[in-house]
């Protein structure tokens, strides 16, 4: 039997969106924690910021599941 | 400052700082070496300044009681990067109780006037009463020590800002200048006086690249006293960069502290503006007076819209390698670089711009250029401008003023210039008097009578203890955004032990951008301590008098009226709950109630034992 997949809907935000895109589905396998999703699209560990799935925030050892909306966000810092 | 000893926790009075009293009322100077009282008085900044407003009491910011302490932070002029603080303090025109006094009040910019003024030989300055005429005051190294002349400043009379500046420059080719503009000079209808700091970026480029001292009203404090503009003048005094220092500033530089403000050409986050994107990804970017609507307008904004019309260069304080400045020029028809705009960070352009109803990028660089022109500072003037934009959506049969709409650029620039010549005191002494005038209290977006930056209320219920306005000196303003804490027990935690220390850096002469998450109380200012001065100062002593300092604060606004239900967030924020804010309803008035009782459980026994 091969792996089963999963659809991750995911969303960049800010200078992640550079060489990227804003929104895109792709598929990762089932057990999928974000931080392969954050390797994958090659983001900058230091400036990752937020991390939320379907609205709430989580970390990068957060598991994926089925038809998550992942966003990716930079960094928040002064003003 | 001279130091006796290499212990100033066990011995701080063997540290003395070099002070100018100057009278301006009789033109006398006094200079002396003042022993340290404590800690606090070592680093500096407000640390020491607080102290020496404890000893007042004044009720009126307008009185010769108030003095103006103009001073710097221990690291300031040294070879620590972002050692450029200059930190102006006083009895605030603007930020008071509603009893009606004033509340105590500092507010710090970089550019290279402190360093300069440093490099004098000079720790402090203060201004006692007023001067009859309008003054200039030249603080310049000779052979003898430090000396400070005041000179007639009529001829500054009327100008801005930059042309403050560039007509001192002229004359005084090795200073370094502190200016206030117009507003500043119109100090009885504009409580809002900024003070601009020059660059060596400005004197080199000629554009008005100031940088400034906003908060507090520290500008009209200035005005009322006629002090028109301070020349610091001396040699430049670089100590050769130690490996120690070194290995610092390489931390600064490539740690994980700075680098999201660096230019995104570098890898980084391109500055302060690029909370634009972050904010709007929970619609919490304020829109219309802190009403978020849950739309795109916000993103008009944002950087990758901005830049497709309008050339953006990445460029830094002197020295500073962190480089967090986005300028924005015209560009010409060739594509070339045209005319230098402003400087685009998170707070004027979203104060002056989307929370104004203006979406347009060369409109909001028009708006924060002209603010910092006149000298006012731009949180205060755009929340109060917006409040005065809701009124008139509120009463469209009956509006204030010019009848300004949100978004109607040429009435809003109107209202920016008349407050700037002083023609508008509606305007020009802040949202919470405005507010007291028109009845309508709950949509003035300001915290114990200074105006909220961008960073809505309903995301940071620290803004209550916040002590000189804002989230620079509660830096809770990322808790529930970045961090996701939406329960009490964390921000009890958040407000009364770990983002207080923010204000450490407005003790010691860096800027915030330093080390932002961490505070001073790290082995890296310990290493700088050691390396320029070599004084032996742990971890723990620096927290404990930063905590002092903070503490401080609070007790002087207690002591200056405010009570316990001024620690409060506008009502609209209960009254009108905002749903399009995509983040947790934690400013419920429970929540508050709750953060009340426990926050005040935890600081009021160490207030008691604070001797003011």
């Amino acid at each position: 039997m091969g792996h089963k997949s999963m659809k991750i809907h995911i969303k960049l935000i800010g200078v992640f969106r550079s060489g990227r895109f804003k929104e895109q589905s792709r598929d990762y396998p089932v057990g999928t924690k974000v931080q392969i999703v954050v390797k994958d699209l090659m983001l900058p560990q230091k400036h990752l910021g937020i991390v939320l799935i379907n609205g709430v925030h989580a970390r990068v050892d957060s598991l994926l599941q089925d038809g998550d909306t992942l966003s990716l966000l930079p960094v928040l810092g002064g003003g | 400052m001279k130091f006796l000893t290499t212990d100033p926790v066990a011995v701080p009075s063997a540290v003395q700082y070099k002070r100018c009293t100057i009278d301006l009322q009789s033109g006398a100077t006094t200079l002396e070496d003042v022993p340290c009282r404590n800690l606090e008085d070592v680093l500096g900044g407000f640390g020491r300044s607080y102290q020496v407003l404890a000893e007042r009491q004044v009720d009126n910011a307008y009185c010769a009681e108030n003095p103006l302490i103009v001073n710097t932070g221990l690291l300031t002029g040294s070879s620590a990067m972002t050692g450029m603080r200059t930190y102006f303090s006083g009895y605030s025109p603007i930020k008071g109780s509603k009893k009606g006094l004033p509340s105590a009040m500092w507010s710090t910019g970089s550019g290279k006037f402190g360093a300069k003024l440093k490099w004098t030989g000079l720790d402090e300055l203060i201004f006692e009463n007023c001067s009859e005429k309008p003054v200039y005051v030249v603080i310049r190294e000779t052979v003898e020590g430090p000396q400070v002349e005041l000179k007639p400043a009529d001829q500054l009379l009327g100008l801005s800002t930059h042309d403050k500046i560039m007509a001192l420059h002229a004359e005084y080719a090795d200073a370094h200048f502190a200016v206030i503009g117009q507003a500043g000079e119109n100090w009885q209808n504009v409580y809002m006086g900024a003070v601009a700091l020059s660059t060596e970026n400005q004197l080199k480029s000629g554009e008005d690249k100031c940088r400034f001292a906003g908060r507090g009203g520290m500008g009209s404090l200035m005005g009322y006293k006629n002090i028109i503009a301070l020349v610091a003048q001396s040699a430049d005094k670089l100590k050769p960069l130690s490996p120690e220092v070194k290995k610092v500033n390489i931390n600064v530089v490539k740690g994980g502290g700075s680098t999201r403000l660096q230019p995104i050409s570098r890898g980084g986050g391109g500055g302060t503006w690029a909370a634009y994107d972050v904010m709007q990804a929970f619609h919490a970017v304020p829109l219309n007076n802190f009403r978020p609507q849950g739309n795109d307008l916000p993103e008009k904004l944002c950087r990758e819209n901005v830049e497709q019309d309008y050339e953006i260069k990445s460029e830094a304080c002197y020295r500073c390698g962190i480089t967090c400045h986005n300028n924005v020029y015209a560009k010409n028809a060739d594509g070339s670089r045209g005319e230098f705009l402003a400087k685009f960070d998170y707070e004027p352009l979203n104060l002056l711009g989307s929370n104004l109803g203006i979406h347009d990028a060369g409109q909001a660089a028009r708006l924060i250029q002209l603010g910092d022109n006149y000298g006012m500072d731009s949180i205060s003037l755009g929340v109060t401008i917006s409040y005065l934009l809701s009124y008139n959506e509120r009463h469209p049969e009956k509006p204030l003023l010019n009848g300004a709409s949100f978004g109607d650029y040429e009435k809003i620039r109107d209202l920016v210039i008349r407050a700037g010549e002083g023609e508008l005191p509606e305007i020009g002494r802040g949202s919470m008097r405005l507010s007291q005038a028109t009845g309508e209290t709950s949509y003035a977006y300001h915290v114990k009578g200074l105006e909220l930056p961008a960073y809505q209320p309903e995301t940071n219920p620290g803004y209550a203890w916040a002590i000189a306005g804002g989230h620079m000196s509660m830096a809770t303003y990322g808790l529930l955004t970045r961090e996701g804490k939406a329960d009490i027990d964390s921000w009890v935690k958040g407000i009364t032990q770990d983002k207080l220390h923010m204000v450490g850096f407005d003790m010691i002469g860096l800027c915030k951008f330093f080390d932002i998450a961490n505070g001073i109380g790290t082995q890296m200012v310990v290493d700088c301590l050691k390396s320029e001065f070599n004084l032996e100062i742990a971890t723990d002593d620096i927290r404990a008098a930063v905590r002092r300092a903070f503490l401080r604060g609070l007790a002087l606004e207690l002591r200056q009226g405010y009570s316990k239900e001024e620690f409060a967030l506008p009502a609209e924020v209960y009254e009108q709950p905002n749903g399009h804010i995509q983040l947790p309803q934690i400013a419920t008035p429970e929540f508050l109630d709750e953060l009340q009782k426990r926050v005040w459980a935890v600081f009021e026994p160490e207030l008691e034992a604070l001797s003011l």
